[in-house]
């Protein structure tokens, strides 16, 4: 299956991390690598999630992760996104 | 204005004309009830006898108004005894707000008398949750409670509120509830158009999105227009009256052979907020065959989540077919037309007098009026009642669709009766479900309200025996309960009337006479080997159904 990165702007708060990770957990995905970095401003986290799953399912996984309310942006990356 | 926490609770409760809420007090909500009290003039406040009756209760408030439903509760198990009453919410888009106290800031995390993670718990289930550690956050908190609930794809949100935040005071806001209109969109229609423009045999599956955005004129108009007939999911069953000609009924596992027939035969699926739950479709791959799959809906990730189409428009139901019909022209169909009203006609069951499950709901239902609520519990009386009953308006119907809660019909019924300013409401049930939260009659009669209980009495949980009779060669594990509960002289030990009916005359005399001003049970005792038919069995397609 194929790998995928999905990068989010989340508030940076307690509990954030949960939500998003319960999300992967619920639908059986293993989280294949988090990284997780407060940004230039304190208000918000930026989270680089790799995992592994079929167009569809990374699909699914953005449209899910968009409706959580902590989430402010969804950016699948793409193999261009990586080389730039 | 300085207020307290509690204060502060109470103004935004009235400023989102939460004027009816549901709950049950404790030690972490004291300061929350003392408020409660002195406001008994602007809230009114309904004690259940448990808190799983009261989040029912505000849920049915809340499908059968289109209002937000709202519950309180204490710490602890206060809070988790409303767990199921969130799902049940949640999965079938109900906008309710669940306060529940908690112990203070200083104690949390520290397992104190009556602590849970409750906003842990229910997570997985409510479409947001909140903790407020800090006074100056609870306003804004409870108005971005009651706008997450209340917009797009409705749904609960937890707020976890510890009971020093209650007595502490801050400046006081008066935030104005948030515009849930939606915002205007312009759709792109144009495949979508020519999809319709193309099909010879177009069909309508409407569900749950359609009663949300109260779009059912909008519906039928689009129906007609386009002369497709309509199946509907067990949330879209009020969408339009069981007795518009093109209207096949429930879809799906114990639904109307017309409707997956219909379903079978088309050449273009356009799904109206539906999700296309797996007993809705059965088969997916079946359900998509051969076929065009148009997908409207508020919520994005349903589009694609469990049946794909290849044309899809997110948004509210009611503006995309508003737009829709700005621009679709007339269009007959007739060949497809007749075969599908001449199909429905067939389907007439001929008459007779049994004390059949059919017999009584019709019976029942000529005691009632287009704007009677229907409740039901979880089982074969629940799918007899979505069969049987002629639904005529949107919002009369309280089922627990997604979750299938066995004990959420005597809560949605007190709930649905007291939206529809206490007038008679009609509970089907069986001797299951009633079993699992009849203690809420006591609610039920404190309260005066004219809810009439048909406990279709079969001495089993019917549903599950009726699958280990086709499923699993009669291995009748758990499931005769045979009791010997008198449900006439329980209802009277509660204050209620209590009837036994065993002829539909007997059931007549017992609709007549049930009083005005408190709940009636009627058991109507049936055979245990009813079945709910036409089965379409789990995963099947409609080449596989049962009828009899
Ligand atoms: C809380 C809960 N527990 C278990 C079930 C599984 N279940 C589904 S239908 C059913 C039987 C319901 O029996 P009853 O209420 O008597 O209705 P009947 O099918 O007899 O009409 C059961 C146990 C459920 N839906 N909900
Ligand atoms: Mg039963």
């Amino acid at each position: 299956m194929d790998k995928f990165t999905i990068e989010l702007i989340v508030a940076n708060r307690y509990g954030v991390l949960n939500r998003i990770t319960g999300l992967y957990a619920r639908r059986g995905y293993n989280i294949d690598s988090l990284n997780v970095n407060e940004t230039a401003d304190p208000n918000f986290s930026r989270m680089l999630i790799v995992s592994k799953g079929d167009a569809a399912i990374q699909t699914q996984m953005v449209r899910q992760l968009s409706k959580l309310y902590d989430v402010k942006e969804v950016t699948l990356m793409s193999a261009v996104n990586f080389s730039k | 204005m300085k207020k307290s926490g509690a204060q502060i609770i109470i103004e935004q409760l009235c400023a989102h004309g939460a004027d009816t809420v549901f709950g049950y007090p404790g030690s972490a909500v004291l300061p929350l009830y003392d408020e409660l009290y002195k406001n008994a003039h602007r809230i009114n406040h309904i004690i259940t006898a448990h808190e799983q009756g009261a989040a029912h209760a505000a849920d049915g408030y809340a499908r059968a108004s289109g209002r937000t439903g709202v519950v309180i509760t204490t710490s602890g198990p206060g809070a988790t005894n409303i767990v199921t009453g969130i799902a049940n919410a949640y999965l079938d888009s109900v906008p309710m707000v669940a306060i529940t106290g908690n112990v203070d800031v200083p104690l949390l995390g520290k397992d104190s008398f009556q602590e849970v993670d409750i906003v842990g718990i229910t997570q997985p289930v409510v479409k947001h949750n909140f903790v407020v550690r800090d006074i100056h956050e609870l306003e804004f908190t409870l108005h971005e409670a009651f706008r997450i609930a209340n917009s797009g794809r409705r749904g609960p949100v937890l707020v976890d509120i510890p009971k020093n935040i209650q007595t502490e005071t801050c400046e006081y806001m008066k935030m104005k509830p948030a515009s849930v209109e939606m915002p205007k969109k312009n759709f792109d229609l144009q495949q979508a158009v020519a999809a319709i423009q193309a099909s010879k045999r177009p069909y309508i599956y409407a569900g749950g999105g359609v009663v949300a955005s109260g779009a059912g004129a909008e519906l039928l108009e689009f129906s007609r227009r386009i002369s497709a007939p309509v199946g509907l999911s067990m949330m879209g069953m009020t969408a339009l009256p069981a007795s518009y000609e093109w209207n096949l009924g429930m879809c799906g596992m114990h639904g109307a052979y017309a409707a997956s027939l219909v379903q079978a035969e088309s050449d273009l699926v356009i799904a109206l907020g539906v999700r296309f739950s797996d007993r809705a479709t059965g088969d997916t791959d079946a359900y998509e065959k051969d076929r065009t799959i148009l997908h409207i809906d508020i919520d994005l990730s349903e589009i694609d989540k469990n049946v794909a189409s290849q044309i899809s428009i997110c948004g509210d139901i009611k503006q995309v077919l508003r737009a829709l019909l700005d621009i679709l022209p007339k269009c007959d169909r007739k060949a497809w037309t007749d075969y599908v009203s001449g199909f429905k006609k067939s389907q007439a069951l001929p008459h007779s007098n049994d004390f059949s499950p059919k017999n009584i709901i019709e019976t029942t239902s000529r005691f009632c009026n287009d704007d009677t609520v229907i409740a039901t519990d979880v089982g074969q009386h629940q799918m007899w009642t979505v069969l049987y009953y002629p639904f005529a308006k949107p919002r009369t119907l309280l089922t627990s669709g997604g979750l299938g809660t066995m004990g959420f019909g005597l809560g949605a019924a007190i709930g649905g009766c007291i939206a529809n300013s206490k007038k008679r409401t009609i509970l089907f049930t069986s001797d299951g479900s009633f079993g699992m939260n009849l203690n809420e009659l006591a609610t039920a009669v404190t309260q005066k309200l004219p809810i009439t209980i048909i406990i279709l009495n079969n001495g089993a949980l019917g549903m599950v025996r009726q699958w280990q009779t086709m499923f699993y060669e009669k291995r009748y594990s758990q499931t005769t309960l045979y009791r010997k509960t008198d449900f006439a002289a329980l209802a009277k030990a509660f204050g209620a009337a209590g009837y036994t009916a065993h002829t539909l005359s007997e059931l007549e005399f017992a609709l007549h006479n049930a009083p005005e001003n408190g709940p009636a049970v009627i058991e109507c005792p049936i055979d245990i080997d009813e079945k709910v038919f036409p089965m379409i069995p789990p995963g099947g397609c409609v080449e596989d159904i049962v009828i009899s």
